[in-house]
């Protein structure tokens, strides 16, 4: 399944294509996403990350064509 | 049926008379309402020369083509006139429920031209238009001013009320214009220029609805709209104590890419744009000591105090604008600060609190929320007012304004009471403050002694409280915008959020690139940052909100919106074309009345020279010159001096819009 990646700087992007979307097996969670993206064991715990914009958990499962988004920080005010 | 009424109301102060005029469709259908509308009514009927605070100069107060139309976030309204703080075009955009009651008294735009022989107030219903006198308003500031019309003009509609407080009395060229309690259009001076013409207030209590094409295809838009915006609500664990790590991870990032701008709205719902007090220290996006500095001199210990946690203990209530469902406002407590007799303001925003905090290394949050308070009773912008503390400060600790000139005052780096006296005196134009009260390139120049090194401004006008040393395209908007030191237009951030590739064919997409690109002067982000600055154009054109903006297309999507108000069926491509003749319209205005554009492009500290010692963007010089080179030209306009090439101009000759 593919599923749209809103990443952050502080993410690996090896695994996402041109299109923005990481290919991933079925059965796949939001845990699979964070740790392709390189975030560190101990912060996947913390939820920053959004499954078509409610918070999820790590375990959360995903299905094809969902958007995952991190916390990413905007300046501007 | 389309969004727009075809109809403003011009008012003539030195004569009295007030008369509607009939606007042709075919100027909506090239450059939309707002301050597309804005922008061809004061190119058209301005001279050139005009002295800004003289009769010639026009005031207007623009609508918008997506307000009152069913759609979410667009209740913004704009004033629009020449600018008394640059010379060239001026305009500044607020909130709060004044833009649908433009519309609601039949009108898409008021403007108003001449000088009134006593103070007056524009009274506009359903039964017409009058002058009103208001000598009894004058010298009352602006909150209190709101209350008393709110009150006595008052029939069956609380009406809706924009005023100037003192500042703009006292025709402050960085004073603004008042609505809702103290939200502030503070930009450009326009406040001095209502001041100028003895223009008190505009109350209006129409009742008039807005039209438009597709009403049933804008209301399943906005269900859809509202109920993402409505799930979009930050994580638990975010708490103002972790946007230092945030800022810190943020400064070490070697790589970018789309970002999803609804994670920006779930910040906003919950703090507003105060996440950044902490979060822009240790990444260097805001200014230090007169932009001098870095968290080197003003480091954790110091910063955190200025937790946005700590802001919104004082929150009584949520604040939103009209049609809006993000709410990113709050209304603050402040009962136990002071003298006591103010008991709730607006939460003081990002901008104030780096402005008046960080660039002047404050920490002391309760001396925010008072002078924040203070420059909304007087009318005065943050932005500037700050910027002109911080010069002050930094030629006091040269020797080029001693304490015989404050009247005793020491104006030290961090001192809290001495800037709330100073911004006293400034609001008061009493002593040096009245030398301040115009803005940091007046006092420059009246002051002299090499102190124009300390006098942060482009063309005039202080800059937003973000460094573009962390993104450039920032100040390729703060150099090149017509209304410069601009922080609103874009950043190659606010790029990565919106996503206007997905619609827009030549907007370049954006996958994964390195951080430093946007350091290198480039077509590529030279057709982002046009990209960006017609799509802000279209945004105010519309009424929209700029936050809903950075939510980015998949989630607000302007294109959308206007075709189900005009039914015209346009592209994106189409649209944008339109916002790109309204920018070209402004930098036109501009130009005709002497403004030269290069003078504008931003150098000094601000760009890096000399390049800062310390902090994350330390060793930084920007290639300003040659980035904002490659704007204009993207532009169509040349790109060694910003002036419009006849290409543009002919085109908007084509269309009627320049007579
Ligand atoms: S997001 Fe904030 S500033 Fe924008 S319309 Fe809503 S309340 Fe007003």
């Amino acid at each position: 399944m593919r599923v749209k990646i809103y990443a952050s700087g502080y993410c690996n992007f090896e695994h996402i294509d041109d299109d923005g979307f990481m290919t991933l097996p079925e059965g796949a969670s939001v845990n699979d996403v964070l740790k392709r993206l390189g975030i560190p064991l101990l912060l996947r715990r913390f939820r920053f990350a959004a499954v078509n914009y409610n918070q999820a958990k790590p375990g959360t499962v995903l299905k094809d064509g969902d958007v995952v988004s991190l916390l990413s920080a905007m300046s501007g005010g | 049926m389309k969004g727009y009424l075809g109809k403003v109301l011009k008012v003539d102060l030195t004569t009295g008379e007030i008369a509607d005029e009939t606007i042709p469709d075919s100027v909506y259908e090239n450059v939309l309402s707002g301050i597309g509308l804005g922008a061809y009514y004061l190119y058209n009927n301005i001279p050139a020369g005009a002295d800004p605070l003289g009769p010639d100069n026009i005031l207007g107060l623009t609508s918008g083509m997506l307000v009152g139309s069913g759609s979410l976030v667009t209740g913004r309204w704009m004033a629009v006139c020449k600018s008394p703080l640059t010379g060239g075009w001026g305009d500044a955009n607020c909130g709060g429920d004044f833009a649908p009651a433009i519309k609601a008294c039949g009108y898409d735009a008021i403007f108003f031209k001449g000088i009134s022989s006593k103070p007056v107030f524009l009274h506009v219903d359903d039964g017409g238009a009058e002058l009103r006198d208001a000598s009894h308003l004058w010298g009352t500031d602006a909150i209190e001013t709101e209350d008393i019309l709110r009150k006595t003009c008052r029939v069956k509609l609380v009406p809706k009320v924009i005023t100037i407080g003192p500042a703009g009395e006292k025709k402050s060229l960085i004073s603004g214009i008042v609505n809702d309690g103290g939200r502030i259009a503070a930009r450009s001076g326009v406040g001095a220029v209502m001041g100028s013409k003895l223009l008190k207030a505009v109350v209006l209590a129409g009742k008039q609805r807005t039209k438009i094409h597709d009403p049933a295809g804008m209301k399943a838009y906005s269900k859809e709209v509202g109920a993402k915006f409505k799930q979009a609500s930050a994580p638990g664990f975010i708490k103002g104590s972790a946007f230092p790590v945030l800022g810190w991870v943020l400064s070490k990032v070697k790589s970018v890419s789309a970002t999803d701008g609804m994670m920006g709205v779930m910040m906003n719902k919950k703090y507003g744009t105060i996440a950044v007090n902490t979060m822009g220290l240790p990444n260097g996006d805001s200014p230090v000591k007169n932009w001098g500095g870095s968290v080197k001199d003003f480091p954790l210990r110091k910063y955190k105090k200025l937790n946005p946690d700590r802001i919104l203990d004082r929150k009584i209530k949520s604040y939103s604008c009209y049609s809006c469902t993000i709410a990113c406002g709050d209304t603050c407590d402040i009962s136990d600060l002071g003298d006591g007799k103010i008991e709730h303001t607006h939460k003081p925003e990002y901008e104030n609190c780096c402005s008046l905090g960080t660039n002047l290394l404050i920490n002391d949050l309760d001396a925010i929320f008072l002078m924040s308070e203070s420059l909304n009773r007087a009318g005065m912008d943050s932005i500037s007012a700050g910027t002109t503390l911080a010069y002050a400060f930094e030629c006091f600790e040269n020797g080029i304004i001693t304490e015989e000139d404050t009247g005793g005052l020491q104006l030290r780096w961090g001192d809290a009471d001495a800037a709330t006296r100073l911004l006293e005196m400034m609001i008061a134009r009493e002593g040096i403050g009245d030398l301040l009260a115009d803005g940091v390139r007046v006092a420059a120049q009246k002051i002299g002694k090499n102190s124009e090194a300390y006098a942060i401004h482009c063309g005039g006008q202080e800059p937003g409280m973000h460094d573009p040393k962390l993104d450039p395209m920032l100040g390729v908007h703060f150099s090149a915008d017509p209304t410069p030191g601009r922080h609103t237009i874009g950043a190659g951030n606010y790029y990565n959020m919106i996503s206007l590739w997905q619609e827009v064919s030549w907007a370049p997409k954006v996958t994964k690139y390195p951080k430093s690109q946007e350091y290198i002067p480039s077509d590529e982000e030279a057709l982002k940052s046009v990209a960006l600055a017609c799509y802000k154009m279209l945004n105010d054109a519309a009424g929209g909100c700029f936050f809903a903006l950075i939510a980015g297309l998949e989630h607000w999507n302007l294109f959308r919106m206007f075709n189900d108000t005009t039914g015209w069926g346009l592209s994106a491509d189409e649209y944008m074309e339109i916002g790109k003749r309204i920018q070209t319209l402004r930098q036109m205005f501009g130009v005709k009345h002497g403004i030269e554009p290069k003078e504008a492009i931003m150098t000094g500290r601000v760009m890096g020279e000399p390049p800062l010692e310390s902090g994350n963007l330390k060793g930084i010089t920007l290639p300003i010159q040659e980035m904002v080179s490659l704007h204009w030209k993207h532009f169509g306009w040349d790109e060694n001096t910003g002036v419009p090439g006849q290409e543009s101009v002919a085109e908007l000759k084509e269309r009627a819009l320049v007579h």
